[in-house]
């Protein structure tokens, strides 16, 4: 298992969701892939990348198949595509492995340039999840048959969460905003320069110390955001920019 | 201002950040201190007397952390620790180390997967020792074993290196 890396390029992709009904990944994807390609760099799926919880088995076997067909182009071009596990996807770890050379783990720590990296999905540091694995999954299997009747409901949770995203700040004064960011601090104390997770859908670049930073690589579900590694340099970009 | 200082506490538990100079001792071969190190910045040389001298058992870097024996045994140190160049670290007792553990659990995987690496290193080492006899004689054999399994395995990829 790979935990401990030396990635002078790299891309870093999370939340795809492919097999979801209103996921763009699967659209989007190909065109991603082969920038990828192009500018030799290695491709990490930080969690959630297929939807084993809410999607209907026929149209992940289908979207999946293409995805998956990109990701064995990019590996026989020389990359490595490395799997950082979400909530998810936690059944693909022994399936993945086995069936197309992609490299599964629980986090990463890069080291590119001279700057230490983690990745991870940050699932982990979901209160919700962490008070209550079962129920948290139950919900999600229970949202997937909604979303297939009136896949705009995503659209409405969407909204809700991007609300309370904007507004959670504002309420607690300038306090620290978010789970996520008194989780990155924790990680930046332990001799990390940037800590990169996924799994909440918002992509941000949030310096939360001098020399430390952290973000969130957002989703494919609805456009596409990025972060690009570049010996050591980090940048959030959005698909198509 | 209470709240924030409560906050700011609880967030890094009683993790302690100090800096050492160049060549200065982190910590000494045989004392009792029960706290663990994660290097910030800088370098740190571990090493161990012996009878032929200073054996040099590790060079660590940024991100690396030693001294975790002491804190799970409560036994007295191993080894010793020298900074190498001005070095800052981060230290924590074992209640720390459990509030870090309660909200940073990657960093038990990685003490675990550590402390695996060497259980499976001095196993593969003690068996060549049974075969050929003479080594596990050696001056500090068994603390050179523990820190040969610090290499971290694999990773490196061509793209871009």
């Amino acid at each position: 298992m790979i935990i401990d890396t030396t990635q002078e390029r790299m891309l870093v992709v999370s939340d795809l969701h492919v097999g979801n009904p209103y996921s763009a990944a699967t659209r989007t994807l190909g065109e991603f892939f082969e920038y990828a390609e192009s500018g030799r760099y290695n491709l990490c799926i930080n969690g959630d990348g297929f939807e084993i919880l809410q999607a209907r088995f026929a149209s992940l076997a289908a979207e999946s198949a293409i995805v998956l067909r990109g990701i064995r182009r990019l590996i026989d071009s020389g990359a490595t595509v490395l799997y950082v596990v979400g909530n998810h996807d936690i059944a693909l770890e022994n399936f993945l492995t086995a069936w197309s050379g992609i490299h599964i783990t629980p986090f990463l720590n890069v080291t590119s340039g001279s700057r230490r990296i983690r990745i991870e999905h940050g699932h982990l540091y979901d209160p919700s999840f962490v008070k209550s694995p079962q129920l948290y999954e139950w919900l999600t299997r229970a949202a997937g048959p909604l979303l297939h009747f009136y896949p705009d409901v995503y659209r409405l949770w969407d909204h809700y969460e991007t609300l309370r995203h904007r507004l959670r700040p504002r309420l607690s004064g300038d306090r620290q905003s978010s789970v996520y960011h008194e989780a990155a601090a924790m990680l930046l104390r332990r001799g990390f320069d940037a800590v990169v997770f996924g799994h909440t859908h918002h992509s941000e670049d949030v310096a939360l110390t001098p020399e430390g930073r952290y973000l969130n690589c957002g989703t494919w579900v609805r456009g596409g955001s990025f972060v690009e590694i570049d010996r050591g340099q980090l940048t959030l970009r959005r698909w198509g920019d | 201002m209470f709240k924030k200082l409560i906050k700011s506490s609880e967030a890094h538990g009683t993790e302690l950040s100090r800096t050492f100079a160049d060549a200065e001792l982190i910590c000494r071969e045989g004392d009792s201190s029960a706290e663990m190190f994660v290097i910030r910045r800088g370098s740190v040389r571990v090493f161990k007397a012996s009878a032929r001298g200073e054996l040099e058992l590790a060079v660590l870097t940024k991100g690396d952390f030693f001294g975790e024996m002491s804190v799970l045994e409560g036994l007295p140190r191993d080894a010793s620790a020298q900074a190498i160049g001005e070095a800052e670290v981060l230290v924590m007792t074992a209640g720390a180390l459990l509030v870090r553990l309660r909200r940073d659990p990657t960093f038990a995987f990685e003490l675990l997967r550590r402390l695996s690496g060497r259980v499976r290193s001095l196993n593969a080492r003690l068996v060549l020792a049974a075969g050929n006899g003479s080594d596990s004689q050696r001056p500090g054999f068994g603390q050179a074993l523990l820190y040969q399994s610090e290499a971290k395995p694999g990773g490196s990829t061509a793209r871009g290196d």
